[in-house]
């Protein structure tokens, strides 16, 4: 990839005219990669087929395509809020809307998750614009974990699954947002700026005498562009783990509470559910107890592969390796605080 | 990675979403529900990158003039950074395309030996069946009834129901996968078929199969897997949505 010219602007940003180039030197750019790769797999296409035509691989294959279909809606719903957030809402605004101290803002971001009706991949891109417009990375973090889990239609998809139990939806919540509050609350203590991407964080440069909507197509075309290579790539681990995960994980378990939440909190990192429907998976476990259930509910819309992949994406891998691990451990906490009081 | 070229890959995959949505392959991946959202999402991706190629081909016209938007220096190495994982937005636009992957099916069903009951809809108590002589059930609501309805509301009765044959071991059951959202949350929900030769079925092969449940059969040794005492089986085609909800 590194013969490969890159001339695109950042986000938001109306291109400038090429300069000059030498006219007679011809370069082999990504596009000319693109074609190659596309007559390629058309030449291969039964090649390829044939390969595929595996029980264990034609599984991956589906559950792959199906993560990716079913998770673009979202993710283009967070690139466009993402959009809008950038051309429509100055800074200001935001400052205005939370407290200024982020101790207080905190909460304040993790109940404002409530909001935003979709799952995790939505709201990656929009914890990032928020951050590029100034709000506190902890706020902005604490709004990424609750969102994804605290809105209603998961609630309610949560309270539909476990009509048995309803005790399970408020656990949920209250794991959840024990989570986002408490690792917004960490990273005002002990995160750094410098493991955010430099570019995370870059304020968008002041553009005079471009209208809005273009501000809004070009920063939500460019967020798509990069958080959907990574929501593939997440996909993609999520497909092979789904066939190389031993079921019989599941089903040894039963009783053994300790090792039944350790389980299902890394099953919630690896299947990369989306949050609408694991609750859906989590009932369906009827062997196992309620507890570990409840851990992989708060766990899987806080952290797994898919959003591993778009949060190195859009905070760079320093950032996700230190965050990722450490909303880990914070969620299976806060699960069990939850189902301590709950269940 | 160039900005064409983005462009390029997002038209390829917007028309991939709406080419699942608007010739129903979606359903092999995901709910009916999802439909619209799809095709929105599709459209979507195509008009943003119909807007960025308009605009460029304007910006480039005009571009001899003279600079006017010449502030994007200090762009160049944050791109740098996002142009590999770009790449993988190729990987679904080619599997729809070419390989089209199937519906879940046998495979999934032996992934896991848990049979899908749902101790959720105990709660809300059993309608009536129909009088009819022949009652058609989904195999999640033959399950569900077998392993939790005391009243013995199937026994003496008989039911149709459709699925795909699945082999495990000299044991033949006829299956069918429940998804909430998508395929990857399948969970699998099969009943043990007796009383035939099924042996001329290959796996997978998609079947209506008539007969009566083995009462008491459903228990927790037998992991919720009632038994089907099968009077008669019919080869069908596969229906549009494979999936139960």
């Amino acid at each position: 990839m590194a013969g490969i010219i890159s001339e695109v602007t950042i986000t938001g940003e109306i291109r400038a005219p090429r300069p000059p180039r030498p006219p007679a030197r011809w370069r082999v750019t990504s596009l000319e990669v693109l074609c190659a790769l596309l007559v390629l797999a058309l030449l291969l296409q039964d090649w390829l087929v044939g390969v595929l035509d595996v029980p264990v691989l034609r599984t991956a294959s589906t559950v792959f395509v199906a993560i990716c279909v079913q998770a673009m809606p979202f993710l283009v719903l967070g690139v466009l809020i993402s959009g809008a957030i950038a051309a429509f809402v100055p800074a200001s605004a935001l400052r205005r809307l939370l407290p200024s101290r982020t101790a207080l803002a905190v909460p304040v971001a993790g109940v404002a998750g409530v909001a935003l009706p979709g799952c995790e991949c939505a709201s990656v891109p929009v914890a990032r614009r928020l951050m590029q417009q100034g709000v506190a990375p902890a706020v902005a973090l604490s709004f990424l974990l609750a969102a994804p889990a605290v809105n209603p239609i998961v609630l309610v998809s949560t309270f539909v699954a476990f009509r048995d139990t309803p005790w399970m939806v408020a656990a949920r919540f209250t794991g959840s947002l024990l989570t986002a509050v408490v690792m917004g609350w960490l990273w005002t203590r002990f995160g750094k700026a410098g493991w955010i991407a430099e570019r995370a964080l870059r304020a968008l440069p002041e553009r005079e005498g471009t209208s809005r909507w273009a501000v809004f197509a070009e920063t939500a075309r460019h967020d798509l562009v990069e958080a959907g290579g990574f929501l593939v790539l997440g996909g993609l681990f999520a497909a092979a783990f789904s066939v190389l995960v031993p079921p019989e994980w599941m089903q040894t378990l039963g009783s053994q509470v300790v090792l039944g939440v350790l389980v299902m909190a890394l099953l919630a990192v690896v299947l990369a559910l989306c949050s609408e429907a694991d609750a859906f998976v989590a009932v369906s476990m009827s062997a196992l107890p309620l507890l570990p259930r409840l851990v992989f509910l708060v766990v899987g819309p806080a952290v797994d592969v898919k959003l591993i992949a778009l949060q190195s994406g859009a905070f760079g891998k320093s950032f996700a390796a230190r965050f990722a691990p450490a909303t880990f451990a914070v969620a299976i906490a806060s699960a069990l605080v939850a189902g301590w009081v709950f269940l | 990675m160039r900005r064409e070229t983005q462009n390029v890959l997002l038209v390829l995959l917007g028309g991939a979403l709406l080419k699942l949505a608007l010739t129903g392959t979606y359903l092999r991946y995901v709910k009916a529900s999802l439909q619209p959202w799809l095709v929105v999402t599709g459209v979507v991706m195509v008009v943003l990158a119909a807007v960025a190629i308009v605009r460029d081909l304007r910006a480039g016209g005009r571009g001899h003039e003279g600079d006017q938007h010449g502030h994007d220096q200090h762009g160049h190495d944050q791109h740098e950074h996002a142009a590999r994982s770009t790449w993988m937005l190729l990987l679904p636009v080619l599997a729809v395309f070419l390989i089209s992957p199937p519906a879940l099916g046998s495979d999934t069903v032996n992934r896991s030996d848990r049979n899908a009951a749902q101790e959720s809809k105990v709660a809300s108590g059993f309608a009536p069946l129909p009088d009819d002589e022949v009652i058609p059930l989904t195999i999640t609501e033959f399950v569900t009834r077998t392993a939790w309805d005391d009243s013995g509301s199937l026994d003496d009765r008989t039911v149709k129901l459709t699925g795909f044959v699945v082999r495990k071991g000299d044991d033949v059951y006829v299956a069918r996968l429940a998804i909430s959202c998508c395929a990857a949350d399948a969970s699998p929900v099969k009943v043990l078929m007796t009383g035939l030769d099924f042996s001329p079925l290959p796996d997978d092969q998609w079947i209506e199969a008539t007969g009566r449940v083995v009462p008491g059969s459903a228990t927790k040794e037998t992991a919720y897997v009632p038994t089907f005492t099968v009077s008669g089986v019919t080869p069908i085609t596969p229906p549009e949505d494979t999936y139960e909800s």
